[in-house]
């Protein structure tokens, strides 16, 4: 799975940690969502889309 | 709330490894005052890798309260609840090797020993396990 998220972060002037702190996650899963190395629940894929300001289906390729 | 629940999680995990590794400080000194050298040193090891990862524990999740980060997210209970099924039975066939050898090449001195063993060698395989799918697609 490839990710978008490190692309749409940029965007928003977020860094991981604020990316992390906003979804209510640790450093390290943003780190390997953004790596493509975890499959998210629905609920935080929602979360992290919401967060950058797009879509689940912008944000992760299958 | 949240927060709380996490510092009061963070507390519980110090005083269940103080208590653990109290335990089996007790337990190498009464292996060795009774001269059984190799309980005592198999005492020794399971509590210093207790502590070991008890440290890296404590560090890194107080540091991420500190941060604002919280001490467990839905990647770190997966990473949880994959290594304690893998130890769980990865340490059947351990145990299971054990009491093959435990009359030839191990001479446990009595049944609360060799509990003792068993229930270290699942913690040390936990561990292993945590610390490899920490790093790990998952």
């Amino acid at each position: 799975m490839k990710t978008r998220i490190k692309e749409f972060r940029a965007k928003c002037g977020m860094t991981q940690e604020d990316l992390a702190r906003k979804v209510g996650v640790r450093r390290e899963t943003i780190l390997f969502l953004e790596k493509g190395k975890y499959n998210p629940s629905l609920k935080l894929a929602h979360d992290v889309a919401k967060a950058l300001k797009t879509s689940i289906d912008k944000l992760f390729i299958f | 709330m949240k927060k709380r629940n996490d510092k009061s999680r963070l507390v519980a995990i110090v005083l269940v490894s103080i208590a653990v590794i109290v335990t089996g400080a007790f337990f190498s000194l009464g292996s060795l005052k009774e001269g059984d050298v190799v309980g005592a040193v198999l005492g020794s090891i399971i509590a210093i890798t207790i502590l070991f990862f008890a440290v890296i524990v404590f560090v890194r999740g107080s540091t991420s309260l500190k941060e604002g980060f919280p001490l467990h997210d839905e990647r770190s209970r997966k990473v949880l609840e994959k290594a304690s099924s893998k130890a769980f039975y990865v340490s059947l066939y351990v145990l299971l090797g054990i009491g093959f050898v435990s009359d030839e090449l191990i001479a446990f001195r009595d049944i609360s020993q060799a509990t003792s063993v068993a229930v270290g060698v699942m913690a040390i395989l936990f561990a292993v396990f945590w610390a490899y799918y920490s790093r790990r697609e998952i």
